[in-house]
């Protein structure tokens, strides 16, 4: 439906907010700025299927768009990320302490359980991702297609990892008009599509409940290694700068830093020192609460309705 | 099992060790793109090869031309004072059409891994029967030109179809470049014979670089870090670092010295392998295909927990 001109947002699944009135929010040992990595580990579905609809910008491959099938340089490339990015990522996480939030479709999900195996012994937590990079939720889909989707791609998650997923995020950030009212009938609490925030905050669901969690779209590196191709000293600075307004913030009230990694894309060798020297940064200062997306979801609940 | 199976699960932290000879920790090859991007190309189904204006584009055909005519022999003098025994991405024409070329890398010893015939002749609508006699004129076109049998492709544009593996294993190449996946050369399942994977550069391709307005000297930074991450991983288990280069950019004269300055930065280390990718590609075949393939089927491999 086009926008009625009142008050508020034409969508129907949260307030409008400004983040300058809203009541103090506190996160755990009074940290300052609770630091939430996702690692996205996508596949890359190598026949789609016909009624699949992938993104015209999907990163990977060369020259964009529009190779013959078959791709094998986007997929091999997003396998890359299976066999040898993500360890270089969790070795990274490892020395610093921190934990991630592994958002992970169906396809890996359901054939990778080295992988799953890996991410348990680090206590990192499973969100369902889909069904495969390349195939993205839409307002293409009909219900019952976009209803098999979510389902296939929980119901993996869970099986595999032996827990149901609590988060949601979707390939390429896709959803239609539907979706988040369908995520939270299907048990799904928090969802990671909506990057409009700093903190989390409710989202409204006619069954079930739903909390959006704030995950940068300025620094998924997806955006900065792939479309706009920063350079990653740049990169690097960003991350750096971003914590410092975060954290300044973040003395008057509890800040996310949500960043988006791709392991085929940070774990190359040449972009991992970079992205060593941007997490030692972080890692280098007090008050920050590095959690998985269920406990900022957990403590901003607390937190709200107190 | 997810398609299209051409290669099993394997982290590379959790594999069989490679040793590289002399204990080395990387194994360098260094990759130019000798091609040959033809004036008027027949018509493709999904790639306009000149894409600025309707054909001839002279500006891109000269720019390509330039490597050829030009850049490749400042390259030759960077690549004779650091001891590096090519390994030619060779659009195979150009060994018809421009015979000084020849000459010099046949003189240098080069290797050579097929990339095709012209730029601008792609596989992905070839039959099989088309497909076989494309792999015998690479394979006849190399030896007659230069005495070399064909050990690896990189397929034209990187356009290869599903049954490019398989083929390239029955005309008796051993490895293949279009997979991007690793680290290290893999095993590749096959009808027949045997073919790895080969690790070639696509996210530190030149031809990336200079596509996406990084500054030369940001080329140089990139392959250096990409070099000291695997050369302390190669401690534990040898990794492979391509460059893999066009003339026309990386001997322009405003690149040129970044590629001295890498391979100056990666030889100034010991446990470095100087070597071709036929040499690396033939040294896993007789020492780690077999044994990574009994790993794979074993039950301390990651494809065997899948099974269970």
């Amino acid at each position: 439906m086009p926008a009625e001109r009142k008050p508020g947002l034409d969508n129907p699944y949260f307030d409008w907010s400004p983040i300058a009135t809203r009541p103090k929010l506190t996160w755990p040992g009074n940290a300052r700025v609770a630091l939430f990595l996702v690692l996205s580990v996508e596949h890359w579905q190598w026949k789609l299927p016909p009624e699949g609809y992938k993104s015209p910008e999907l990163p990977g491959g060369v020259s964009g768009a529009g190779r013959p099938f078959p791709d094998v340089i986007t997929y091999s490339m997003r396998e890359y990320g299976h066999r040898v990015g993500i360890f270089r990522l969790m070795k990274l996480l490892d020395k610093y302490g921190f934990k991630a939030t592994v958002a992970i479709d169906s396809s890996i999900a359901g054939n990778y359980p080295y992988l799953i195996n890996e991410c348990k012994k680090r206590g990192y937590e499973f969100i369902a991702h889909g069904v495969a990079v390349n195939q993205m939720v839409s307002a293409k889909m009909s219900e019952s297609e976009e209803r098999e989707h979510l389902k296939t791609s929980i119901d993996t998650v869970a099986k595999a990892t032996g827990s149901k997923p609590l988060g949601w995020l979707g390939a390429e950030y896709g959803e239609s008009e539907r979706t988040n009212a369908i995520l939270a009938e299907m048990g799904i609490k928090y969802n990671l599509d909506w990057p409009n925030d700093d903190q989390p905050y409710a989202m409204k669901a006619p069954k079930g409940e739903m909390y959006s969690l704030p995950l940068s779209m300025d620094l998924d590196d997806t955006f900065n290694h792939w479309y706009k191709r920063v350079h990653y000293d740049i990169y690097t600075q960003m991350i750096k700068d971003s914590f410092d307004v975060l954290y300044r913030e973040g003395e008057k009230s509890g800040r996310v830093l949500g960043i988006n990694l791709h392991p085929w894309l940070s774990g190359q060798p040449f972009r991992y020192k970079l992205l060593d020297e941007a997490l030692g940064y972080i890692a280098g200062r007090e008050g920050v609460w590095s959690a998985t997306g269920s406990e900022i979801m957990e403590w901003h609940k607390k937190q709200t309705k107190r | 099992m997810l398609e299209p199976d051409r290669f099993d699960y394997s982290p590379i932290f959790d594999r069989p060790a490679i040793k590289w000879p002399n204990n080395a920790r990387v194994a360098l090859w260094v990759s130019p793109n000798m091609e040959h991007y033809e004036y008027l190309p027949p018509k493709a189904d999904w790639r306009n090869q000149w894409p600025r204006t309707p054909h001839p584009d002279v500006s891109g055909y000269a720019h390509k031309d330039y490597g050829n005519r030009v850049a490749f022999w400042r390259m030759l003098e960077v690549m004779d004072a650091h001891k590096i025994r090519c390994t030619v991405s060779l659009n195979e024409a150009v060994l018809e059409h421009f015979p000084d070329i020849t000459k010099a890398m046949v003189k240098r010893d080069y290797d050579y891994m097929s990339h095709g015939i012209y730029n601008t002749r792609f596989l992905n609508k070839l039959t099989l029967d088309e497909e076989r006699a494309f792999y015998k004129d690479c394979i006849d076109t190399l030896k007659k030109h230069t005495g070399k049998q064909l050990k690896g492709m990189l397929t034209p544009a990187i356009s290869p179809t599903e049954a490019t593996p398989d083929l390239m294993a029955e005309a008796g190449l051993i490895y293949h470049a279009d997979w991007f996946h690793d680290d290290q050369p893999f095993p590749l399942k096959v009808k027949s014979g045997r073919l790895i994977s080969m690790p070639y550069a696509i996210d530190i391709n030149d031809g990336t670089y200079n596509r996406f307005g990084c500054t030369p000297e940001y080329w140089y930074q990139s392959l250096k870090n990409q070099f000291d991450i695997v050369y302390e991983e190669g401690a534990e288990s040898g990794r492979t670092i391509c460059l893999s280069l066009h003339p026309y950019i990386i001997a322009a004269p405003s690149r040129i010295k970044y590629l001295d300055a890498i391979l100056d930065y990666i030889l100034s280390h010991a446990g470095v392998w100087n070597t071709t990718g036929d040499e690396i590609a033939q040294y896993y075949m007789d020492n780690y295909h077999d044994m990574m393939v009994k790993h794979l089927k074993s039950k301390k491999s990651p494809v065997a927990e899948r099974a269970a």
